[in-house]
């Protein structure tokens, strides 16, 4: 943005634009709190009373729940003005009264942008409901002459609403409501509704609020045929809104409440250009579920499903609010043990959730609150507390809807517990009065003079992890102690670690952590500033209290202290510009280069060795290119355990606004310091800023050759580059979350691949990518657009980066599977079940199938088609490379044993963990550990096979992920293989068997995976619908396979026969489900049914 | 740049001049034709750089000083002097106003991206070309961001800095260095800029003393931080001012910035060696033995008078040990380093939780300083200089060694405690 933009945009109250990573918000209802006029109602004068207690508990950010003119049908979130006060809350100028004196305290500022719906008393709809159909006014809102319309949306308050339409006698027609009938949805199809709505959003931003909790945002766009919710024009708004902020504003922060899975919830953040924050609502009953079984999986679970979001974004988390502890989010089984386990009176339940406050969820007991405020404390994102809870105050089941949780603030044992002087009858609601919740013995005023109370212990830890911007802005990791009452985890944030273990369990526990990686650090444990032993190789062995936690900062041992510090002043390297490269790369530079490197490493995302502990780096080779303003290092890393390896990290300097600009937006990227005494600098990523990739550009179309240190560089141009690249200057952008390696993006034409990992030997990907392309002519890939070889005397050559063209795509074959399987469920919800076949693949899909998942169905047969052609075209009689073998008896052999080894570990880790999988699966690992004789023995058939056909270069890590859906047929991508095997190992020659086989266990998990989320909606059809995914599961891989068969029919690459073809296709799917079932065991045991069902549902 | 808003005219001087390679600004009221004769001097002494360095000297002045007639007749071309307005500022006695204008010099030498910025007090003791020599030295040559002095001392001058300030800030801030709160002292251009720009955003409330050292560690840590032998023994005028109200300036000021760094001095372990260059004097005069018996009985009435304040800040076992002290004979009267350690670090932790009033908190902290001002004066008495310095390292790390006590305290304030 050019600085005079930048200037002109008008700040919030905080300085640091990522101020939210390290808030702690607090979420307050303004007619709740204190009533200072005495008329029964809170109002702002009286939380302008109330701001000094705030600022002295620590919290940072207050979020205000709707105070603007509203019926007052929905607690406030039926709005009739958007641009006023509430007249029982007080005037504007008592806003902005209350406005400044929280940001006199620091204290920022959240307020309700309420924009999916207004009240129907709203003048717009008023407006609305008169005007004539068609006319600007009308299309404020959602009409139609019919109900039927996007009936494939779900009704949200079913305790209320039969339909998401209601008539208007007014209008004559029906409108469009997603929460109740007198919340009308605002019509985003109409350009004038967003201009309002921005309009409002300037309002209040002007005034100086600091951020926007965006209500109901899944919902602001309907379309015919989709559930309405997160659509791609959903998206397309809040991106409106947020570049209206950006362009206007500095500071500010916009909140999702998007009440979804993670997953879902991911497309909010976009690409760090929607939303700052989001909800993460399903962390928090699992958080319940945690503590009442003693057991840390629901947790680790759920986080395992957390994708990775852009580096200023950030989760809101909670443990309660003013909704109900909601209950969407979870299986059918689990949302029966939460009603169990935390609502024994049916009154404390409504919708699908539970109406209580956090101290009588957790009977009182002032352990588990502390338990759970350390984990809501500690865990990656930004904690919101809901007022009272700091106090344990209490709920009152016995008033309607989800008012019990909504009671007034209790500040002292006074009358009307100090919220108000008004005739008690005259309140906005009863305070709490019994004899353990009452106002008389939970109040502010009595804890605060109460050393050992709750509110202090709150202000306690508030003061303490705002010392530790680790917990707002560090990366997870969680240890895998054996007890599972323990839940034990990493945060690390520059140079901080924080170990974080708590106790699940109302008995001690003892736990032995595995912290090799971090041998020779002291813990310190954080409340008290307590040494521990030191941690050595050694399991790290620790005894925790009753829901006990600890936290403990990692730091380097005291005899380290000093130099550690000594050290890190010279890790700054003095250069003067941005190609001054001498003093990092040689002499001391180099040796100050490779102490920093592991620590870096450790923080990179595409960094493999993190499980590893890092003895000693290594400058192995490097490169200036870019007008030396670039440099690409190879890093040799040794480990304590295991092989050396080598990594291929890109280094650029930067001074002045773009210094700071990386220090805010990805500091993780940062090596060290670089600059001279009057020049301020960090040396960084290379690849970010775009000058580095098309410099590598120029390096692949020129043909360029380099020289390092030690050998060269060179740029070999594929063929068809020239056409690829187009004559238009393209601009470069980094791409997103990737795992091994990092991409950047030209325009919409080419992207580049920077292989991370560096092995010698040509990189699979290139290979085969450049076979396809030039040789095979193969066009369902991404095309070869060229690559960079380094090669070194005496070594065979290694690939830096592969050059390919863009393809234009709907997504990934997963991700559109999973849309086409929801569609599939909506459409077979109603219909009684199917026939099913016990096979793995039906011949012929049954006319259910076809009837409703056709479309799937014909795309299932041409993804097998291309898979064909893609073994075929892999094959060549004339490449060394690519010429197909014979296995001969000896390789079958070996197969079958590694095979045969394989299974037995799978089944015998399946074996020791029985005893804790869940319930509904036990019975299927039974049946599975009585037939795991028949089961190896399907290996022996190995080594008799008769013709296993031809062993070829194939994929080797085939499934959905790793297609394109592109103009109704695939691209199949990357030809990488596993980074973290061997070279060789991904450049063995196998049977294109094991490529089927993969992709008909990803239709398996495709199967599973989408019904567990539809039934998470509607948890009353998983039984009915469980047929219907296994009859779209065997229909679509027997159409796949139908297809593949057609097209490799004749070649020698697979077996002659049938019979031999099913044979090994069946040994190849059996080692797949059983390396899943290992992995599952590992990661997500709530999966396990799926290899599980995989592995039954194989002949014998 | 900074935030410090100069007036039209100082800007207007900042405009005309453009730039500076050296910024040597006075803290203070002076002579300006003093200053003038004197900077001339200094570019003599210094002799001509290839290419020569430009050397800009301010000072606090007001227009109806004959400040034109300096202006228009500088005498070397490489030197210009003009007098600037000093911003209003909180505080008006004793060290804020001294703060106050090294905020302003500082403001700009960073407006004239000065390369090194000389802050001199207000006595012109350290405006010698010797003392500008070596600040420069260390800014210039040695990379230094910031340059303290260490000025001569003898063994009884300076015991508030002693007891408090120098081991208070060194084991807080990591930097063993001899005066935090200094007259004289020297910044790099960046650092000059950073400790202007990088202090009010840091601290909401305003301080109104200016820790040098403080900064640095805390803004910019990668800096190194040198100090220069300065041969000046600066008189610090306190006429008319209680100790308590210049312990209740000085050492409040520093308790105000442990709050404002906090997540910056508890990740700080240990504590770094600061260069020092240039030679101190040959002999250094330790004065006439002082007479404590005057501060042992204001030990004494205190904790006659103080008990049940100090109940409230300091824990069982440091009353325990107060109330034996008041016990002991005169000549047994010691006050042990670990003990004054906490005592200081729980008055820090109090004034931080405003347990009482700061004042009245830091007033009843002025008899526990003079009871240890009278136990180190006794003990000190018959060391020489080397045993002196060796016995002023011993007590700063006790500081060090005692730091994780303040840790734990400020981490978890639970009264109940040993």
């Amino acid at each position: 943005m050019p600085e005079t933009q930048t200037i002109l945009r008008k700040p919030g109250s905080a300085t640091d634009p990522l101020w939210y990573k390290d808030a702690i918000i607090y979420e307050v209802a303004v007619k709740s709190f204190f009533d200072s006029n005495n008329d029964g109602i809170g109002d702002f004068a009286g939380l302008m009373q109330k701001l000094d207690y705030l600022q002295d508990l620590g919290v940072t950010c207050l979020w205000l729940l709707p105070f603007f003119p509203s019926p007052l049908r929905d607690d406030g979130y039926d709005i009739s003005d958007y641009m006023s006060v509430h007249p029982s809350y007080g005037t504007l100028d008592d806003f902005q009264r209350f406005l400044d004196g929280a940001h006199d305290r620091g204290l920022q500022v959240m307020i309700e942008l309420v924009i999916n719906h207004t009240s129907d008393q709203h003048p717009w709809f008023q407006r609305a409901r008169h005007a004539p159909p068609g006319s600007p006014e009308r299309n404020y809102y959602v009409w139609s002459d019919t109900d039927q319309k996007y009936k494939d949306a779900r009704i949200i308050f079913t305790d209320t609403e039969k339909s998401n339409w209601t008539w208007d006698p007014v209008a004559q027609t029906y409108y469009w409501h997603r929460f109740f009938s007198h919340q009308p949805d605002l019509n985003y199809d109409n350009p004038e509704v967003l201009e309002k709505v921005l309009e409002v959003m300037r309002y209040w931003l002007d005034m100086g609020v600091d951020a926007l909790r965006i209500d109901a945002i899944p919902y602001l766009v309907e379309r015919d045929g989709t559930n309405c919710e997160n659509l791609p024009e959903t998206h397309a708004v809040i991106k409106s809104v947020r570049t209206a902020i950006d362009e206007r504003y500095a500071g500010r922060m916009v909140l999702a409440e998007a009440n979804q899975w993670p997953t879902d919830v991911r497309p909010y953040f976009g690409d760090g250009d929607e939303c700052h924050m989001a909800f993460h609502f399903p962390l928090m009953p699992r958080i319940y579920m945690a503590l009442r079984q003693e057991d840390r999986l629901p947790i680790t679970d759920i986080m395992a499903q957390t994708p990775e979001i852009p580096d200023n974004c950030q989760w809101g988390l909670f443990l309660r609010n003013h909704d109900e502890l909601t209950l969407e989010m979870v299986s059918d089984d689990e949302r029966d043990y939460m009603y169990l386990a935390y609502s024994a009176d049916p009154r404390m339940r409504i919708n699908i959730g539970i109406r209580r406050r956090l101290a009588p969820l957790l009977d009182n007991n002032r352990r588990r609150i502390e338990l759970l405020n350390s984990i809501l404390f500690s865990f990656p994102g930004t904690p919101i507390l809901y007022y009272g809870d700091e106090i344990g105050m209490g709920d009152n089941i016995y008033l309607g809807d989800r008012n019990g949780v909504r009671t007034p603030m209790q500040w002292t044992a006074d009358r009307n517990a100090g919220f108000s002087r008004a005739n008690p009858a005259k309140l906005y609601s009863p305070v709490i009065m019994d004899p353990v919740w009452g106002y008389e013995a939970i109040n502010v005023e009595a804890q605060q003079n109460d050393p050992s109370s709750l509110l202090n212990w709150m202000r306690n830890m508030v003061a303490l992890r705002k010392l530790f911007q680790v917990f707002g802005r560090g990366t997870l990791h969680f240890l895998d102690p054996s007890n599972r009452k323990i839940l034990a985890y990493l945060r690390k944030y520059q140079e901080a670690t924080i170990l974080c273990v708590a106790n699940l369990s109302r008995f001690a526990q003892p736990v032995q952590l595995d912290l090799a990686a971090m041998e020779g650090m002291t813990p310190v444990e954080m409340l008290g500033y307590v040494e521990f032993p030191a941690i050595t190789r050694q399991p790290y062995s620790l005894t925790l209290g009753p829901y006990g936690f600890l936290w403990l900062e990692l730091q380097p041992a005291l005899g380290m202290a000093e130099p550690a510090m000594d050290g890190r002043e010279e890790q700054a390297f003095y250069v003067e510009s941005e190609t001054d490269w001498q003093s990092i790369l040689s002499g001391d530079g180099v040796r100050r280069l490779e102490a920093l490197m592991p620590g870096y490493l450790q923080a990179q995302r595409w960094f493999g060795g993190k499980s590893k502990r890092i003895s000693h780096a290594r400058v192995a080779d490097s490169l200036l290119f870019n007008q030396n303003r670039s440099a690409l290092v190879w890093v040799s890393v040794e480990y304590s355990e295991g092989e050396p390896e080598t990594w291929l990290v890109s280094l650029a300097i930067s001074f002045g606004e773009a210094a700071n600009a990386i220090r805010q937006s990805c500091p993780q990227q940062i090596l060290a310091t670089a600059g001279t005494a009057t020049r301020s600098g960090v040396l960084h990523e290379g690849m970010i800023g775009g000058s580095a990739p098309a410099a590598l550009l120029d390096i692949i179309a020129d043909g360029r050759q380099l020289r390092t240190r030690s050998g060269n560089l060179h740029g070999l141009p594929g063929s068809l580059l020239p056409t690829l690249r187009g004559a238009e200057p393209l601009t470069p952008r980094l791409g997103g979350a990737e795992q091994s390696n990092t991409s950047a993006i030209f325009g919409d034409r080419l992207i580049l691949k920077l292989f991370r990992r560096q092995q010698q030997g040509s990189n699979p990907d290139v290979e085969i990518g450049r076979f396809l392309t030039e040789t095979a002519r193969f066009a369902n890939i991404p095309p070869f657009g060229g690559s960079i070889e380094a090669r070194r005397a005496d070594e065979e050559p290694s690939t830096i980066a592969l050059l390919q063209g863009l393809v234009p795509n709907e997504g990934d074959g997963w991700e559109w599977s999973l849309d086409e399987l929801d569609r599939y469920f909506e459409s077979t919800a109603s219909v009684r079940s199917p026939a099913t076949s016990a096979a793995f693949a039906l011949d012929f899909a049954p006319w259910e199938a076809r009837e409703h998942a056709g479309v799937y169905l014909e795309a299932a047969a041409t993804l097998g088609r291309r898979t064909g052609e893609m073994h075929l075209a892999l094959t060549s009689a004339k490449d060394p490379d690519f010429a197909p073998c014979v296995p001969g008896a000896h390789d079958l052999e070996l197969m079958r044993d590694q095979l045969m080894n394989h299974a037995s570990l799978a089944f015998d880790a399946l074996k020791g963990s029985i005893s804790r999988l869940p319930d509904d699966t036990i019975e299927a690992a039974g049946l599975a550990l009585s037939r795991r004789g028949a089961l190896i023995g399907k290996f022996r058939s190995l080594a008799s096979l008769q013709d296993a056909g031809r062993w070829i270069r194939i994929h080797g890590d085939y499934h959905l992920g790793q297609v394109l859906r592109s103009r109704g047929d695939f691209v199949i991508l990357d030809f990488e293989g596993e980074p973290a095997r061997p070279l060789a190992e991904r450049r063995a020659r196998q049977s294109p068997l094991k490529d089927v086989a993969g992709m008909l266990r990803s239709f398996s998990y495709a199967a599973y995976v989408a019904l567990t989320r539809y039934t998470s909606r509607r948890p009353e059809d998983f039984s009915q619908l469980e047929s219907w995914a296994r009859l779209w599961e065997v229909s679509a891989s027997g159409e796949f396979l139908r297809a593949y068969r057609e097209i490799v029919d004749g070649s020698p690459i697979v077996p002659a026969s049938r019979e031999g073809f099913d044979s090994l296709l069946a040994i190849y799917m059996l080692d797949k489900a059983l390396y899943e079932l290992v992995y599952e065991l590992n990661n997500r045991p709530a999966w396990i049914r799926i290899p599980l069902h995989g592995i039954l549902s194989l002949p014998l | 740049m900074a935030e410090i808003e100069f007036t039209e005219e100082t800007k207007q001087q900042v405009e005309r001049i453009g730039s500076a390679d050296i910024v040597v600004g006075v803290a203070g009221s002076m002579a300006p034709e003093d200053l003038r004769l004197r900077a001339e001097r200094i570019i003599e002494d210094l002799g001509s750089g290839v290419p020569p360095l430009r050397f800009v000297f301010a000072w606090p002045g007001s227009g109806a000083e004959p400040v034109a007639s300096l202006l228009d007749r500088p005498a070397h071309a490489s030197l210009t002097v003009f007098p600037f307005t000093p911003p209003a500022h909180p505080g008006s006695e004793f060290w804020a106003p001294v703060s106050a204008n090294q905020r302003a010099i500082l403001a700009l030498a960073a407006s004239l991206s000065a390369r090194a910025c000389i802050v001199i007090g207000s006595d012109l003791g350290a405006l010698n070309a010797h003392a500008i020599q070596l600040f420069a030295y260390a800014i210039l040559d040695r990379q230094c961001g910031l340059a303290m002095p260490v000025y001569p001392a003898g063994k009884y001058d300076g015991l508030v800095n002693i007891g408090i300030l120098s081991p208070l800030s060194r084991a807080l801030y990591g930097r063993r260095i001899r005066y935090p709160l200094a007259f004289d002292f020297a910044t790099s251009g960046a650092m000059s800029a950073r400790l202007v720009r990088g202090e009010p955003s840091a601290n909401h409330h305003g301080n109104p003393l200016l820790w040098p050292v403080t900064l640095a560690a805390t803004q910019s840590p990668q800096d190194p931080v040198g100090q220069v032998h300065i041969d000046v023994r600066h008189q610090i005028s306190t006429e008319g001012l209680e100790l308590s109200a210049v312990l209740g300036q000085v050492v409040g000021s520093l308790f105000q910035d442990l709050e404002t760094f906090a997540p910056q001095w508890q990740r700080i372990r240990g504590s770094q060696l600061a260069p020092v260059w240039g030679n101190a004097p040959a002999e250094e005069r330790d004065g006439d033995p002082i007479d404590t018996r005057s501060m042992l009985d204001s030990f004494l009435l205190g904790s006659k008078n103080l008990d049940e304040v100090w109940r409230l800040v300091l824990p069982p076992n440091t009353m325990l040990e107060l109330r034996r002290l008041t016990r002991v004979a005169p000549e047994q009267f010691r006050i042990a380093d670990e003990l004054w350690a906490g005592i200081v670090y729980d008055f820090a932790l109090a004034y931080h939780l405003r347990t009482i009033s700061r004042v009245h908190l830091l007033g009843a902290l002025t008899p526990l300083y003079l009871g240890w001002a009278a136990s180190y004066a006794r003990e000190v008495a018959t060391l020489t200089r080397a045993a002196l310095e060796q016995r002023q390292e011993q007590f700063a790390r006790a500081w060090e060694e005692k730091k994780p006590y303040l840790l734990s305290r400020w981490r978890w304030p639970d009264r109940f405690n040993p």
